[in-house]
């Protein structure tokens, strides 16, 4: 066969791992924290024989929109959304994570927990603890929790040394393999969560050119495959 | 084929937030009832190119790689712990909680049991119980020639008899807190059962140790607000078509797929 199919198999498959992303973003469109993810394509060249070269499509780069979330009021004492760049630190069975989801309860122990169960760790690193009887506790806009005048806790708040330095994992958490640092750009808003930063129209749009592409390069593929035909027909009569 | 189940656990998210919603908004006029709010988190993520992945002979690494996500999960159905506005019925044995705190009653199976809905009544054989007829405790049986009945902020109830000025203290009232009631696991009728992630039950009176107090012919209101219930109904409703949109397209590239041969 000859290269312009390969050509547009690579647009093709392309093409489908994109799809998968607008289906997931679109999916994720109500999760808290939630950072819409997009995929880059690149263009791989391969030089032929005689001075010809061949060009294909490569999605292989992913990009993490960091635009700022809808806030959502909910009222919940625990319940934080950060404003500017910055993630809250978790620690999970797995070490360190980051996350804008700042939907927060406390442990049976008292601990400040993530909905699953990990626990939020303060700008030291250690778990944040708030004794039973204080019900009304208060998050000012550097994270620091209190109870009236007294403080409990400061809530930590980090950044990745490297920007694009993040691997996505499963519940709204990300791993930031270059090592991370306190930032103080962000401020955390109590009593509002960040809703999911995903744009469902830009999505919808994209979606459907991309499902009209997925369409043109078949059709190119159909009209290939008549060509290839007519030609073995021609040539062989 | 992964756009397709990708798209379909949005729809399943999307409808499970729809029958969060119209719990609530069917709570409407539920005493004592919080609102719940369903919580999503992305499910997990392939890694189809490594960040890092050397790209070229000349040592060029790929700067972020490739992730796909494969759709979303409930990762919980929050209380939302707010305060219910209070309604006055002037009943002798409606109690509202001001502040945090559950009344604790008794199930026939003998295990406790914690509410919010004060709308307590008088069995027939004088005990102090719930709507459900389920005892409070600690037992406080009312005597048959009491007159009225009153309690305090604290708890302490107390009755007042015929020609006898003075009122006497019948009984006392506790108020359970818990360092985690968003954990309790709600069994229905307005009642809640303590859980692991809840922890135990720390039951003292009224007012102290962070708990509120209670307030005597007065019922806690539920605390759903209807327009908020009816914006996410709004959200949920195009969220799920968009999802819908998805699987039409995946089919519709899936048909084009095979129309080449």
């Amino acid at each position: 066969m000859e290269a312009s199919g390969y050509t547009t198999l690579t647009r093709q498959s392309g093409l489908m791992r994109e799809l998968r992303i607008v289906a997931n973003n679109i999916a994720n469109a109500a999760t808290t924290g939630y950072r819409q993810d997009g995929l880059v394509f690149s263009e791989h060249v391969k030089r032929t024989g005689g001075g010809e070269s061949l060009s294909m499509a490569h999605g292989n780069v992913r990009s993490v929109s960091s635009q700022q979330g809808a806030l959502e009021r909910t009222g919940g004492r625990l319940d934080m959304a950060i404003e500017g760049e910055g993630y809250f630190l978790i620690e999970t069975p797995l070490g360190e994570r980051l996350t804008r989801a700042g939907h927060f309860t406390l442990s049976a122990v008292g601990d400040l927990v993530t909905p699953d169960g990990f626990r939020v760790l303060d700008a030291g690193g250690a778990p944040i603890f708030v004794p039973p009887d204080i019900t009304d506790p208060g998050v000012s806009s550097d994270g620091t929790l209190s109870d009236g005048d007294r403080p409990l806790a400061q809530i930590g708040l980090v950044r990745p040394l490297e920007g694009t330095d993040l691997l996505r994992e499963d519940g709204v958490m990300f791993r930031a393999e270059g090592g991370i640092e306190p930032t103080f750009d962000a401020r955390v808003l109590q009593g509002f969560l960040e809703g999911s930063n995903v744009d469902p129209i830009g999505q919808i749009a994209r979606m459907i050119e991309v499902q009209r592409a997925y369409e043109t390069g078949q059709s190119f593929l159909d009209a290939e495959n008549e060509r290839m035909m007519t030609a073995l027909d021609t040539f062989t009569r | 084929m992964h756009s397709l189940k990708i798209a379909a656990t949005g729809m399943a998210a999307q409808q499970m937030r729809v029958e969060t919603i119209s719990n609530n908004l069917a709570n409407m006029s539920t005493t004592g009832y919080n609102a719940r709010r369903a919580e999503f988190a992305d499910l997990h993520y392939q890694q189809l190119a490594r960040a890092g992945t050397i790209n070229a002979s000349d040592g060029t690494v790929l700067p972020t790689g490739v992730q796909l996500g494969l759709g979303v999960r409930p990762s919980a159905i929050s209380v939302d712990l707010a305060q219910g506005s209070l309604s006055a019925t002037n009943g002798d044995l409606d109690l509202a909680i001001e502040g945090a705190g559950y009344l604790e009653v008794t199930l026939p199976s003998g295990q406790s049991a914690y509410t919010r809905d004060g709308a307590l009544k008088r069995s027939a054989e004088g005990l102090i119980v719930n709507s459900e007829g389920f005892a409070v405790a600690p037992e406080i049986t009312i005597p048959e020639d009491a007159r009225s009945i009153s309690v305090n902020a604290e708890g302490e109830v107390f009755a007042y008899f015929q020609d006898e000025p003075e009122a006497q203290s019948i009984g006392q009232l506790n108020l359970a807190g818990f360092s985690n009631p968003k954990g309790l696991e709600a069994i229905g009728s307005n009642l809640f059962l303590e859980t692991e992630a809840s922890g135990a039950p720390n039951v003292t009176t009224a007012g102290q140790d962070g708990l509120g107090t209670l307030r005597q012919g007065y019922l806690e209101d539920s605390s759903v607000d209807p327009v908020r219930e009816i914006t996410e109904l709004i959200e949920a409703q195009r969220g799920y078509e968009m999802n819908a949109k998805v699987i039409t397209a995946a089919d519709q590239m899936l048909s084009a797929t095979t129309q080449v041969r």
